[in-house]
């Protein structure tokens, strides 16, 4: 990929070129981002298979202070399954875990579907437009009705593995979580403007940080998504900070956590306790 | 993924002929071909844009709406935030981080629940409001803001010209 930096020459040309610069040099850019994220694509699926926990240990040969962590993890944890790095990766691994997790108690997820099903009409309520939100919820409903109608509990989590391959249902599954993210944000307000720095307003907040595919997750959008789905995480924290322990939080506070997620700087991926 | 787009563009279709906003038509070219539609947007009142009716085509990806549409303009235009090919440059057809201009940070931004509607409704704004912050066309921009008069001129030329009246 070429970045053109323009000149001097193109500076004291024409206007009508130097619009023309512009626009190739916004092109460009723009090109060579989608050709970044087409090579992550390429190379990561959206979500991975189940691999062994020591498996992290390789990534990091070199580096005695993540190994240490790497050992210290593989107390608890017996497994790791990677998602895609695109900005959506909190969204897709805790929609994905925890559907995973629910197929494991019939009546926990028949009432997970129950509620789910009630939430568009709460969304609607809120000031979202109907047939902007119709669409992720008839996919999210029915990746939910297609996993449920498998008797076989390892059939279901096949399906679910596949379906959150399947870059149109994942993608429509983060989204839909993203909308129910946002509206518990904007239900609750008062709460969480508390959380949102600067004078941004929660609704501007939802709008820029919130709906938008590929935008990273924080703290906030991880309690309103366990909020919105009622349920609560574990985030593994492991980076480079000292001590041999990797660090645990639960979101919310004090919760039984159905999920859990091992978090390094800018990525989460899903955890399988032992 | 195209089928969902589909799905979503015929709705928004539906809803637009059902509820059409105030001076704005817009619709498939091709009932064959959902991606590519053409608007027609009038003038907001009491601008120098009034009375004019401006012919623009939307092209939209095979990802829609999770990815925004591409607006150009068709007809002649003279505006701070319309390329001079014709192509819109706002805010709202572009995802948060996608930044071209540099929009401020509060600036409405395209997300799979914005709407095909509201970018028509952003450009309206965008005709009566132009932004010589974030200039696309810097001509434009710059007598937007150092002679107003000859801009003014400029773009009532414009106007006759989309109702097919001598200039």
């Amino acid at each position: 990929m070429v970045i053109v930096i323009m000149g001097d020459e193109a500076k004291n040309s024409s206007t009508a070129t130097e619009d023309v610069s512009q626009l190739n040099q916004d092109e460009l850019i723009m090109a060579q981002q989608r050709q970044i994220e087409k090579e992550i694509s390429e190379t990561i699926p959206l979500v991975g298979d189940l691999e062994n926990i020591l498996l992290l240990e390789h990534e990091y040969s070199n580096d005695d202070v993540y190994q240490e962590k790497v050992k210290n993890l593989a107390k608890k944890y017996k497994s790791i399954r990677r998602t895609r790095p695109d900005g959506n990766c909190f969204f897709r691994a805790f929609s994905f875990a925890y559907i995973e997790r629910l197929l494991d108690k019939k009546e926990d997820f028949d009432a997970f579907y129950k509620k789910t099903a009630k939430s568009k009409d709460d969304l609607v309520e809120l000031g979202f437009q109907q047939f902007t939100v119709e669409d992720f919820y008839d996919t999210y409903l029915d990746v939910l009705k297609r996993v449920g109608d498998i008797a076989e509990v390892e059939g279901a989590k096949t399906e679910l593995h596949s379906l959150f391959n399947d870059q149109g249902y994942s993608d429509y599954m983060v989204v839909y979580l993203r909308l129910l993210t946002s509206g518990q944000l904007q239900k609750e307000k008062d709460f969480y403007s508390c959380f949102i720095e600067g004078h941004t307003t929660v609704e501007d907040f939802c709008h820029q940080e919130v709906e938008p595919m590929y935008k990273e997750s924080d703290h906030i959008h991880i309690i309103a998504a366990c909020a919105a789905l009622g349920t609560g995480v574990r985030v593994v924290y492991m980076d480079r900070g000292t001590g041999k322990a990797v660090t645990e939080h639960d979101l919310p506070e004090g919760c039984v956590p159905s999920v859990h997620l091992l978090y390094r700087p800018g990525h989460y991926d899903i955890l399988y306790p032992i | 993924m195209a089928g969902s787009a589909l799905r979503r563009l015929m709705a928004e279709y539906k809803q637009l002929t059902l509820n059409p906003p105030e001076g704005i038509i817009a619709g498939p070219i091709n009932e064959e071909n959902f991606f590519e539609w053409e608007a027609l947007i009038t003038g907001p009142e009491g601008t120098c844009f009034e009375g004019g009716v401006f012919p623009a085509k939307l092209i939209f990806p095979p990802d829609y709406p999770l990815s925004p549409p591409k607006m150009q303009f068709t007809c002649e235009m003279f505006h701070p935030n319309i390329y001079s090919d014709g192509r819109v440059c706002i805010s709202i057809l572009h995802a948060p981080g996608d930044d071209p201009m540099g929009y401020e940070s509060s600036a409405e931004r395209w997300s799979p629940v914005q709407s095909v509607e509201k970018i028509l409704l952003s450009v309206v704004s965008m005709l009566a409001e132009p932004n010589d912050e974030s200039g696309a066309n810097v001509d434009a921009a710059k007598m937007w803001r150092e002679n107003r008069d000859e801009f003014n001129r400029i773009a009532e030329r414009i106007v006759r010209r989309t109702l097919g009246i001598p200039t």
